[in-house]
């Protein structure tokens, strides 16, 4: 599979490039938080003021942008996709911020915590309901890293999109 | 006869047509216990696999939908 493994190598090394520490969010942040499943989702967090360069250098490299907003936006290339959301709400920069970093076959990779990614795609999930993907991912994070949750910042990201009863049923 | 199998998991003995493996990476909603295991180099493994099942990957043909930007 190297060329899944490329492309992000290739995103990485674009990054240090422009000068921007992004974080790994979507479903390749889900598998490094232990939930390993078939994904291609390349997507990550990046501070908003980086969008422009990296727009610049995603154009150079040879990626179409098929939508682009202050919040997010889709890249493609043949068969690659790379998305990116912009963070530029306290929430968002003070969860890139506290990305941890880890050594991964692609290079030294930033991975937004559990707790924020699980925030993403509750965010993911209310913006398109038929994304099932998204509440199958939450479940299966909360079930393996049950014991370790910081619950009241959970609690703060449900409450922010209006399902706490959501976050009942979870944890019923 | 059993025959020794190289899995992230270590040599396993299996029994031909046991099908344990194939329960590990046919998507099934069922996760083997990690343990010390690398979830990106498994995750590297399993797509491998899916690659070779399916190599043309759906891409995405629509934006990211929705108007809840919260975080």
């Amino acid at each position: 599979m190297p060329n899944l493994v490329e492309q992000i190598r290739e995103a990485l090394s674009m990054f240090a490039t422009v000068d921007t520490k992004p974080a790994l969010i979507g479903g390749l942040a889900v598998v490094a938080h232990s939930v390993v499943r078939a994904t291609k989702d390349v997507d990550f967090l990046l501070e908003a003021e980086a969008a422009d360069p990296v727009h610049d250098a995603l154009t150079r490299l040879g990626y179409q942008c098929l939508h682009r907003s202050m919040d997010a936006a889709n890249y493609t290339r043949g068969t690659e996709g790379l998305d990116l959301l912009y963070a530029h709400r306290p929430l968002a920069r003070r969860l890139l911020a506290q990305a941890s970093e880890r050594e991964t076959p692609m290079g030294r990779l930033r991975v937004i915590s559990v707790e924020g990614l699980i925030g993403f795609k509750l965010q993911g999930y209310v913006n398109d309901p038929t994304r099932t993907r998204d509440l199958d991912d939450i479940r299966a994070l909360m079930k393996i890293h049950r014991a370790s949750l910081d619950m009241q910042q959970l609690g703060e990201y449900f409450a922010l999109f209006n399902q706490q009863e959501l976050l009942q049923e979870l944890t019923a | 006869m059993a025959t020794k199998t190289q899995t992230a998991l270590g040599d396993i003995g299996l029994e031909p047509g046991s099908g344990v493996v194939l329960v590990r990476e046919a998507g099934l909603p069922y996760q083997l216990p990690l343990a010390n295991a690398d979830p990106i180099a498994e995750w590297i493994s399993l797509m491998e696999v899916v690659q070779m099942l399916c190599p043309a990957w759906p891409v995405r043909d629509k934006p990211m939908l929705g108007k809840e930007w919260k975080l």
